[in-house]
C-alpha cells in the first residue's frame, strides 16, 4: 500500500504515480507493484467524441427556426401580392443573411477566418444575384475587387505571407494585374487593351518601383530622406504615364508617338531638376527638410 | 414530463450530457442474462421508467416504450451522453462490468434519489435471481406490489401556488478557468474515505457531512480565485449548487424528478473567509434553503415559467434554441460547482459481504468543468470528482489534501491515463 509523499493520500496498489500531483510511486528495492482492479476496465479513448456544444447548437437552431419562419412569411407575402416570380431576391437574401449571422457567431473568431468567410459569402451572394438572368456581368468586377481586398487586407496579415515576403509581393502584383485584366475582359468581352496598354504600363511601374526598392535596400543608411522618396516616386510615375501615353496612342492610332504626356514630361523635367538638386546636395536637402528647422 | 425535466432534453449536447451514474460493485461476477431479467422485473414494476423521449410540437414528452432495454458493457468513463437510438429509446442505461452493476440515467427520467431506488430494485432482484441473497433495500420499492399513484405524480405541479411571489434570480458566480486542454471524456478521481472518521470530524466541527464537504470545496475555490483575481473587489461570489431531495421535506414518494438546488456560498469580495466562517455560512445558507416556504416560492417561479402563455404556445423548434442559449445564464452561470450528496445507502445485512463498492458520478459542465458526487455505503464514503480537464487536477488535489490535513485518511483511484498527466 503506497501513500503519496506530497498529498498524503493512499494510492491504488497498481498506481505508478499519484493521480492528484503526479508524484511517481517509488517502491523499495525488491518490492513488486501490487495488482488491483482499475476503476474502469477500459482505458480512456484517445480523444473526446465529436458533436456540437449547447451554445453553438442553440445558435444554429435559433437561426434555422427564424429562417424558416421568415422564408415562409416572405413566400406567402410574395404569393398574395402576385409577385412570386420576383421572390428569389428576398428569399435568397434572407437565407444568406442567416448564413452570415451563423458564420459570424459560430466560425473561429479570428480576423483572418471571419473576414475570409464573409468575403466568400458576400461574393457568393452577389454572383447569385447577378446570375439571375443567366449572365454574369457586374458581379465579376465587384467579386474581383473583393478578392483583391482579401489578398491585400487579409492574406498579408497571415503568418505564411509574413514568412515569404517576396512571394507575397509577387502575389500582390499578380492579383492587381489579374483584376485589371478581369475588368478589361468583363467590359470588352476579351483582353483588348490589357496586353497592348495596361501590361507595358504596369510593367514599367513595377519595374521602376522594384529598381528603386532595390536601390534603397543596398544603401548603407537606414533612413531614407523624404526628398529622395518624392524624387524617385515622381520618376516612376512620369515614366509610367509616358509609357501609358505611348502605348495607348499606338493602340488607338497605330503609331508610336507621345501625345498628352509631352506637356507632363516638360513639367516633370523642371521638377526633377529641382528635386535632383535637392537629392544630390546635402545642403539643399537640409534646407528643405525638418532637420534644418530643428538645428 | 415533470417540471424540472423539461429543461434537460433541449439542452442535451456535447459537454452537457445531463446524465449521472450510480453503481454497485459486488464480490460475485455479474451474469448479464440474469441482470437482464432483473431489469425487466424492475421495468414491470415501474412503468414510468419504461418510456422513451419524443419531441412534440409544443413540448418534449414521454411515451410508453415497448422495446426491450439494452444492457451495455462497462466502458472507460461514466456519465457520457446517452445515445437514445442505441439504447432502444430508454432514458436510462444499464451497464455491467465484471463485478459491477451500473445505472446511468438521463435527468429527464428522474433525479438521483429516484435512480437510486431503481438501482436498489435491480440489485435486489439480481441477487435473488443469482441466488446471492434475498434482500430488500430500505427505501426501495416492493417488486411484487403494483405501482402507487404517488410514484407517477409531478409534485411540482401539486405545490404550485400562483399567488406566491417567485424567488428572484441571483447574479453570476465565479467559474474556475483551470489550466490546459479539456474534452468531453469524463475523467474521474475517486476519493474513498472512512465514514466514521469523516462523521467524527464533522461532529467536532458541529456540522453535517454535506456542509463540511461543501465548505472544503468553497475554501479551495476561494484560494483559486485569490490567485486568479488579485483585486479583492473584483472577486465574484463562490456559490455551490447542492441538490436537495424534496421528498424528505414534503414527504412525497414520487419516482420523477423532485429536487431543487440549495445555493450556499461566500462573497470573497468582502474579504478572506476562514474555514470556520465558511462552515457557518454554508450551514446557514443550507438551512435557509430548506425552508418549505422558500422552496414553494422557487417552485412557483419554475412552474410559472412553464405555464406562461408564451411558453405554452411557442413551438418546440423556437423554444429549444432559447433554452439552450439561456440555460447557462439561468443555470450554470449562477454557481461555481455542483456538489451532490446522495446520502448514506444502507446495505442490507445479508449483502454486506457481497457489496464491495458503490459509486455516484455526475457529468461535469462546460462552465463548471469539475463536479462532485458523494455517496456513503457500509463504512465508506466515496467522493467522486468528474472532470473534463485532461491534466488539471488542482481542485481534486487541494480538496483531498485538505481532508488529509484535517485528519481524514483518503484513498484515491482514477481512470486518468499516465500519458494524460503532466
Amino acid at each position: 500500500m503506497a501513500y503519496c509523499i506530497k498529498c498524503g493520500v493512499r494510492l491504488e496498489e497498481r498506481a505508478q504515480q499519484c493521480p492528484l500531483c503526479q508524484t511517481p510511486v517509488v517502491l523499495p528495492p525488491g518490492m513488486e507493484r501490487g495488482h488491483s482492479e482499475p476503476l474502469f476496465p477500459h482505458p480512456l479513448p484517445e480523444a473526446g467524441t465529436g458533436g456540437v456544444n449547447k451554445t453553438s447548437k442553440g445558435i444554429i437552431e435559433l437561426i434555422l427556426a427564424l429562417l424558416v419562419v421568415s422564408e415562409i412569411s416572405i413566400a406567402l407575402t410574395m404569393w398574395f401580392s402576385g409577385n412570386m416570380a420576383h421572390s428569389f431576391i428576398p428569399l435568397f437574401s434572407t437565407a444568406m443573411a442567416a448564413l452570415v449571422i451563423a458564420m459570424a457567431l459560430l466560425a473561429k473568431h479570428t480576423y483572418v477566418w471571419q473576414s475570409t468567410i464573409h468575403i466568400v459569402l458576400v461574393s457568393a451572394y452577389l454572383l447569385a444575384l447577378d446570375a439571375m438572368d443567366k449572365h454574369l456581368c457586374w458581379s465579376l468586377i465587384v467579386v474581383g475587387a473583393l478578392a483583391l481586398l482579401w489578398v491585400f487586407a487579409v492574406f498579408t496579415t497571415t503568418k505564411g505571407a509574413k514568412a515569404h515576403p517576396v512571394w507575397t509581393a509577387i502575389l500582390l502584383i499578380a492579383s492587381l494585374l489579374g483584376y485589371v485584366a478581369l475588368i478589361n475582359w468583363v467590359v470588352a468581352g476579351a483582353l483588348t487593351w490589357f496586353v497592348p496598354v495596361a501590361l507595358p504600363s504596369a510593367g514599367v511601374l513595377f519595374l521602376g518601383v522594384g529598381l528603386f526598392f532595390l536601390l534603397f535596400l543596398t544603401r548603407n543608411k537606414t533612413r531614407i530622406p523624404l526628398a529622395d522618396l518624392v524624387f524617385f516616386n515622381l520618376i516612376v510615375l512620369f515614366l509610367t504615364f509616358t509609357t501609358l501615353d505611348l502605348f495607348m496612342t499606338h493602340y488607338r492610332q497605330g503609331i508610336w508617338r507621345l501625345n498628352w504626356s509631352v506637356s507632363l514630361l516638360s513639367a516633370a523635367v523642371v521638377l526633377m531638376i529641382l528635386l535632383g538638386g535637392v537629392s544630390a546636395s546635402r545642403r539643399l536637402r537640409r534646407y528643405f527638410t525638418s532637420q534644418h528647422r530643428h538645428d | 414530463m415533470d417540471n424540472s425535466a423539461l429543461i434537460y432534453p433541449p439542452t442535451e449536447a456535447k459537454y452537457n450530457a445531463n446524465t449521472y451514474r450510480l453503481s454497485m460493485d459486488l464480490v460475485q461476477e455479474i451474469n448479464a442474462q440474469i441482470l437482464e431479467l432483473a431489469v425487466h422485473a424492475m421495468l414491470e414494476r415501474c412503468p414510468y421508467a419504461k418510456v422513451s423521449l419524443h419531441k412534440g410540437f409544443f413540448w418534449y414528452y414521454l411515451s410508453p416504450n415497448h422495446k426491450n432495454p439494452v444492457l451495455h458493457e462497462e466502458g472507460s468513463y461514466p456519465s457520457a451522453r446517452i445515445s437514445f437510438k442505441d439504447n432502444n429509446g430508454y432514458l436510462f442505461k444499464v451497464l455491467y462490468g465484471k463485478h459491477r452493476i451500473a445505472l446511468e440515467c438521463f435527468h429527464a427520467l428522474t433525479d438521483g434519489s429516484g435512480a437510486l431506488v431503481y438501482l436498489k430494485m435491480i440489485v435486489s432482484e439480481y441477487c435473488r435471481l443469482a441466488d446471492i441473497a434475498e434482500v430488500t433495500f430500505s427505501g426501495s420499492l416492493n417488486l411484487d406490489r403494483r405501482p402507487e399513484r404517488e410514484e407517477f405524480s409531478d409534485p411540482f405541479q401539486h405545490f404550485y401556488d400562483k399567488t406566491l411571489p417567485g424567488t428572484p434570480s441571483t447574479g453570476s458566480a465565479y467559474h474556475r478557468k483551470g489550466t490546459g486542454s479539456y474534452d468531453d471524456r469524463v475523467k474521474v478521481i475517486s476519493a474513498m474515505v472512512d465514514a466514521q472518521s469523516l462523521r467524527d470530524r464533522c461532529r467536532e466541527h458541529g456540522y453535517t457531512i454535506t456542509v463540511y464537504l461543501s465548505s472544503i470545496l468553497a475554501m479551495v475555490l476561494q484560494q483559486f480565485q485569490k490567485e486568479e483575481v488579485p483585486k479583492q473587489k473584483r472577486r465574484k461570489p463562490i456559490k455551490l449548487s447542492v441538490p436537495m431531495n424534496l421528498r424528505n421535506i414534503f414527504h412525497i414518494d414520487t419516482m420523477r424528478n423532485f429536487t431543487l438546488f440549495a445555493v450556499p456560498g461566500i462573497e470573497p469580495a468582502l474579504g478572506h473567509y476562514t474555514f470556520e466562517e465558511i462552515l457557518k455560512k454554508m450551514h446557514l445558507d443550507m438551512a435557509l434553503s430548506q425552508d418549505p416556504k422558500l422552496i414553494r416560492s422557487q417552485i412557483k417561479r419554475n412552474v410559472g415559467g412553464e405555464r406562461h402563455i408564451l411558453m405554452r404556445f411557442a413551438p418546440t423548434a423556437l423554444k429549444n434554441p432559447l433554452f439552450k442559449l439561456l440555460s447557462d445564464s439561468l443555470g450554470d452561470d449562477l454557481y461555481s460547482a455542483v456538489l451532490s450528496n446522495l446520502g448514506y445507502v444502507k446495505v442490507p445485512q445479508e449483502l454486506e459481504s457481497s457489496v464491495s463498492r458503490m459509486d455516484f458520478y455526475l457529468c461535469p459542465g462546460r462552465m463548471n468543468k469539475v463536479s462532485l458526487a458523494v455517496v456513503g455505503f457500509k463504512d465508506k464514503v466515496v467522493i467522486n470528482f468528474s472532470s473534463f480537464f485532461n491534466a488539471d487536477t488542482a481542485l481534486e488535489r487541494e480538496f483531498c489534501r485538505f481532508l488529509v490535513q484535517d485528519g481524514i485518511s483518503v484513498e484515491v483511484s482514477t481512470n486518468r491515463q499516465e500519458e494524460n498527466k503532466e
